[in-house]
């Protein structure tokens, strides 16, 4: 028992998060309703050293839930724990066990990405020796020492995401958790990403990461939570999610099952 | 050692950014240039050469030395003065009525022992008058012996300019700081939330109160500058501006000075965190501005009030910036306030201290920092 608890880097336990809408967003969102259910009572396990895919369309939850699981938001029930932390009780120890990445969580553009690993790195209270090693290892590991003294704000949009994955690891968690990291980027840069993860995975690092990508679950994932309406609609192994077929075909089998025939 | 990092990233952000420094600084040193034209045109006229009548009574054994020694700093601005041994009821009668330009009457014991006194009555509403105390009141105060000097100013509100301008220094220093404090805070704080940027911050292990602090204490140093180079562009320009008749900042004590320096100090940091905290709860920088201004009226509105406000009583010391203003006021009119003063420092550092727990308290708030 002991043994699966200490394999089990993270467990969500009917996670529920429900969002008033303002009047505003009711226009938007078009409905009369002041409460949106974006999380529904979601629970999953994420192991060490998996990727672990949320795979889900637009408004899913995908972006709510992984927001909860790196304390930014807090659910409105049930918990999660990472590595034995409860994110509603030990935020601040959440927070210095998970990189999180995420469009939302900008860099400053003024300045370099040298000042920001060191400034990130003391937030997190990593010590001045291991970040200047750190820094070494990882700014030539991805190539950000070519532009590791040029402002945020001159960086190509690739760049800044390399600066950004490397900041959000800048503590070495054990648990990242990357919401659409390919999100507008490029192909080649797409794959300097996915090359990134999978090299993190080699490390042992525990990824949960989420996207609407087929293609990005195939070649990266090893398990995979199929989330619609804020639900988990299946989850599995990729083998055993799919068995013969493509994850898409089996995508939209549980969306019908779901959902009915959509137009 | 994180409050320490979050503090170095601020100061770097400014001291990097050569855009920032200058609107910073600059403020001062336009007030300054433009002070200093303003006075050059007012102060154009030809150096005027009194003919001083001087009512002199109460004679001391040293009494003497001294008129004469004021006889000296006369001729020497090229005016004549006539001194005429009067009764010192004489002497302010004459004064009042315009007869004579200045009395002075010394005590029995003037120049002999230590509290020894010597009083000037002068119109400050007349130029020769006013002239005349200047150059006797430098005269005495330069003088190395202990006796206290007291002028007695007969100026009416005829003379409503000077008053007016007088009152008006706090008034133009809280705006100055209120301004230098906005243009930091705002950039930065909402700045930074709109940008998405506080958010990368919050997401760290770093304590709430740690990253309110983090941006309080050096925002506030910034924002000191600033206010500083507006304090001293004004404060260099106003006597050439008004002339030499007019007596503030000079002739000040270091304590003076110090109070003055403690009750600017004061007020930075709470119209930083009062500005930080409209920015916290703003989405964007343009609606925090809009906020800070309905603040800024406010400041401005208590700082014109503190005019009529000042001999209402001592509940001002527990009004935040009104009661900076009011004791900057009294020192500069020459009063040393000191509890008046530590009381109103004490009382902005109290709010101060109030609004970062608020700001803290609002940075762990999904709804305020994430919401939508
Ligand atoms: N702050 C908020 N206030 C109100 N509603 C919100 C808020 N954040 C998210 N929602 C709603 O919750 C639902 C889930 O949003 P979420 O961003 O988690 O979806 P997602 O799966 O990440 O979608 P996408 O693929 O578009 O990124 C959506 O309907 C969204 O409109
Ligand atoms: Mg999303």
């Amino acid at each position: 028992m002991d043994d699966i608890f200490q394999d089990e880097i993270v467990r969500a336990e009917g996670l529920k998060k429900v969002f008033t809408l303002s009047r505003k967003q009711q226009k938007i969102e078009k409905t009369g309703l002041t409460r949106k259910v974006a999380v529904d009572g979601l629970s999953f396990s994420a192991y060490r050293g998996e990727i672990y895919g949320l795979l889900g369309p637009n408004g899913a939850g995908k972006t709510t839930t992984l927001r909860m699981l790196s304390t930014l938001i807090k659910p409105d029930g049930g918990d999660a724990y990472i590595l034995g932390h409860s994110i509603l009780k030990e935020p601040a120890m959440v927070r210095d066990c998970v990189g999180f990445l995420t469009s939302e969580l900008k860099l400053e553009a003024f300045f370099t990405p040298d000042y920001l690993f060191d400034f990130f790195g003391a937030m997190h209270g990593v010590d001045k020796d291991t970040l200047a090693s750190r820094k070494k290892e990882l700014f030539s590991r991805f190539g950000i020492d070519r532009f590791a003294q040029v402002k945020v704000g001159d960086l190509s949009t690739g760049m800044k995401q390399k600066v950004s994955l490397v900041i959000s690891i800048v503590h070495d968690p054990d648990v990242l958790i990357f919401d659409e990291p390919t999100n507008g980027l490029d192909v080649l840069t797409a794959k300097v990403v996915t090359d990134f993860l999978a090299e993190l995975k080699g490390m042992g690092k525990s990824i949960i990461l989420s996207t609407h990508i087929f293609s990005l679950v195939e070649k990266l994932c090893d398990r995979v939570g199929v989330i619609i309406d804020g639900k988990m609609a299946q989850e599995g192994s990729l083998q055993a999610l799919c068995g013969e077929k493509s994850l898409e075909e089996r995508f939209f089998e549980i969306y019908h099952s779901l959902k009915g025939e959509i137009v | 050692m994180k409050l320490l990092a979050l503090i170095k990233k601020e100061f770097y952000r400014f001291f990097h950014d050569p855009k920032l420094i200058v609107t910073i600084l600059l403020p001062g040193i336009i007030i300054f240039l433009i002070y200093n034209v303003i006075g050059a045109f007012m102060n154009e006229t030809e150096p005027v050469n009194y003919d001083y009548k001087v009512c002199v009574a109460g004679t001391s054994a040293t009494s003497g030395a001294f008129t004469a020694l004021v006889g000296e700093a006369v001729k020497e601005s090229d005016s004549k003065v006539e001194f005429t041994v009067s009764t010192a009821e004489e002497g302010k009668a004459a004064v009042e009525k315009g007869e004579a330009d200045a009395c002075l009457v010394f005590s029995e014991n003037f120049g002999e022992a230590a509290g020894g006194s010597v009083e000037i009555y002068y119109d400050g509403a007349r130029d020769a008058s006013s002239s005349f105390y200047g150059i006797a009141s430098a005269v005495l105060q330069a003088s190395a012996m202990r006796f206290a000097v007291v002028g007695h100013n007969f100026e009416t509100t005829e003379n409503l300019g000077k008053t007016v301008f007088a009152g008006l220094l706090p008034f133009l220093v809280a705006i100055f700081i209120f301004s230098a404090c906005m243009s930091v805070t705002l950039e930065s704080v909402a700045g930074e939330k709109e940008r998405g940027t506080l958010a990368t911050i919050l997401a760290t292990s770093a304590k709430r109160h740690e990253i309110a602090l983090g941006k309080i204490l050096p925002l506030s140093c910034i924002s000191a500058l600033g206010a500083a180079s507006s304090f001293l562009g004004v404060a260099l320009s106003l006597p050439k501006l008004v002339g030499t008749g007019f007596g503030v900042l000079g002739g000040y004590a270091f304590g003076h000075y110090a109070l003055l320096f403690l009750l600017i100090l004061s007020i930075v940091p709470l119209i930083v965190s009062a500005i930080a905290c409209v920015s916290t709860l703003s989405r964007s920088v343009k609606e925090a501005s809009a906020y800070t201004s309905v603040i800024m009226i406010l400041v401005m509105v208590v700082s014109i009030l503190s005019i009529f406000l000042s001999s209402l009583g001592n509940w001002y010391v527990a009004v935040p910036v009104l009661n900076a203003v009011i004791s900057m006021g009294k020192v500069l009119g020459g009063e040393l306030a000191i509890w008046q003063s530590l009381v109103s420092v004490g009382a902005n550092l109290l709010y101060t201290a109030l609004l970062v727990f608020l700001i803290s308290k609002m940075f762990s708030s999904e709804r305020i920092m994430f919401g939508k």
